[in-house]
């Protein structure tokens, strides 16, 4: 692994731009015009869920905040709200990050789909509150399904592919903090 | 133990705290900001969309290659069925092409002799589709062109044959396409031949929905539906599709357009409809009419 903990930070910061880049461009990319029943899973919720639960450091707030910001104005949605939605969801994971080092991943699942259910709840009842026209309920359903659905995708491809492991108990970085 | 490390981030703490707070302040005040002054957000977001999207267009453009080919060699398989069926069309449409050269003489014979003046033909720019919305929400399309072509808010697209939407957001150079079948898509059409008004509201599905329909029992799935040009936003007559009912009993619009395949759209050029503000002379005289106009504010 990296010899400087900040150096192994800041490459898993860029790694996440990376893979927003990438995820943005592979949504835009497949030129479907035809409206579709089914919504496919949110990859870059499920990525950034798999990360918060695991590694916080690596995903500061302020580089999630950005990130869902631009997603929201590229992806046409109400911009600042999904955005807002996500931090909060995240903060109420990185709050319990303790607990979550120690349960089973089995309710670290079910724990990060409450959450993704309250987000979209709550996503709704903001755009009913202030008059926004919505998107048909069915797909969101399927939408925020398939994502939690995908998440232990997420967090294996977090494991193997991106070395964001869960810290073990009392583990130091090479500066000697606690992780 | 888990308790040592509150002491590393008892200074961190509050700061964070206030960091986040910051944060959420921005995202809700934007999106606030976006539900009462709307078209201002919006043409910031076509402003980032339009700095962000081009610098894809490098790589856009291979992948959406190797897509068509792929898309294109599935298709080898059939090649022989299709081309008979072409032959066939082609046929049809000989038959079509005589009758429409007939009837255009006609027509303009007709209208020679009545001396009617009539709309000139719509101008139009033609774009390239570079991206869709990226969600399965939003039904809309990206063109390669925008405010440096000329393109403003509103206007009418359309593929070769029948109407695909309407420009919402311009940016320099690409603008959106808002598609019919997107849900917030609201346009007046007519139903020929009864010519009814009607309003044909997208809904996320292939076939728009028929709405504020006066007599749907004058309406015969296969009729033709084209924009009505009410309320100005839109040229009149052009070719939308035909009225079909789906399964759920509702009347929809089965599109002209091939929404399977948008790749070149036009963007039709209108002009604002001229509004005529004075009574005129005729409905009333000039004196009598100026005085109806002063006499509240005397009064």
């Amino acid at each position: 692994m990296a010899d400087n903990p900040t150096s192994d930070i800041w490459r898993h910061h860029a790694l996440f731009v990376l893979l927003t880049l990438g995820i943005v461009f592979l949504s835009l990319v497949p030129l479907n015009t035809v409206p579709r029943n089914i919504a496919p899973p949110d990859l870059l919720l499920a990525l950034t869920f798999a990360w918060v639960a695991r590694r916080p450091d690596f995903l500061p707030v302020w580089l999630i905040a950005l990130v869902f910001f631009l997603t929201d104005f590229l992806f046409h949605r109400p911009p600042g709200l999904w955005a807002a939605l996500v931090v909060l969801g995240t903060e109420f994971l990185r709050n319990r990050i303790h607990n979550l080092r120690n349960i089973t991943f089995i309710a670290e699942w079910a724990m990060v789909g409450a959450v993704l259910l309250a987000m979209m709840v709550g996503n709704r009842l903001v755009l009913a509150v202030t008059a926004t026209p919505q998107v048909p309920l069915s797909l969101t359903l399927i939408q925020i399904g398939a994502t939690i659905l995908i998440y232990p995708l997420a967090v294996l491809a977090s494991n193997t592919l991106f070395g964001v492991r869960k810290t073990a108990p009392g583990e130091v970085d090479a500066l000697g903090h606690r992780l | 133990m888990a308790r040592d490390k509150g002491k590393a981030e008892e200074f961190t703490g509050p700061l964070r705290r206030l960091v986040v707070g910051l944060l959420l302040l921005v995202l809700i005040g934007t999106f606030v900001l976006w539900r009462i002054d709307n078209p201002r957000v919006e043409r910031l977001r076509a402003a980032i969309v339009d700095s962000v999207v081009p610098s894809f267009d490098w790589a856009l453009a291979p992948v959406r290659t190797v897509a068509d080919i792929t898309s294109d060699f599935q298709s080898y398989a059939k090649i022989y069925e299709q081309n008979q069926e072409l032959r066939r069309e082609l046929r049809r449409m000989q038959a079509w092409r005589e009758a429409a050269l007939q009837l255009e003489q006609e027509n303009a014979r007709l209208l020679d002799l009545n001396d009617v003046r009539i709309d000139p033909k719509l101008t139009f720019v033609t774009g390239v589709v570079l991206t869709d919305s990226g969600s399965p929400f939003r039904q809309s399309v990206l063109l390669n062109v925008g405010r440096q072509d000329g393109i403003q808010d509103g206007w009418a697209t359309m593929d070769g044959l029948g109407l695909v939407g309407r420009i919402s957001g311009v940016g320099g150079q690409t603008s959106r396409v808002m598609l019919l079948t997107d849900t917030s898509s609201r346009i007046p059409i007519t139903i020929q031949p009864s010519g009814q008004k009607a309003v044909l509201a997208g809904d996320n599905t292939i076939g728009p929905v028929i709405e504020f329909l006066e007599d749907p029992s004058l309406v015969r799935p296969g009729d033709r539906v084209v924009t009505s040009g009410d309320g100005g936003v839109f040229p009149g007559d052009l070719l939308v599709g035909s009225v079909s009912q789906a399964t759920d009993r509702r009347l929809r619009v089965r599109l002209a357009a091939d929404y399977e395949r948008l790749e070149f759209l036009r963007v039709l050029r209108s002009r604002e409809a001229e509004p005529i503000t004075d009574p005129g002379s005729l409905v009333a005289e000039p004196d009598a009419a100026e005085l109806a106009a002063e006499g509240p504010a005397d009064g």
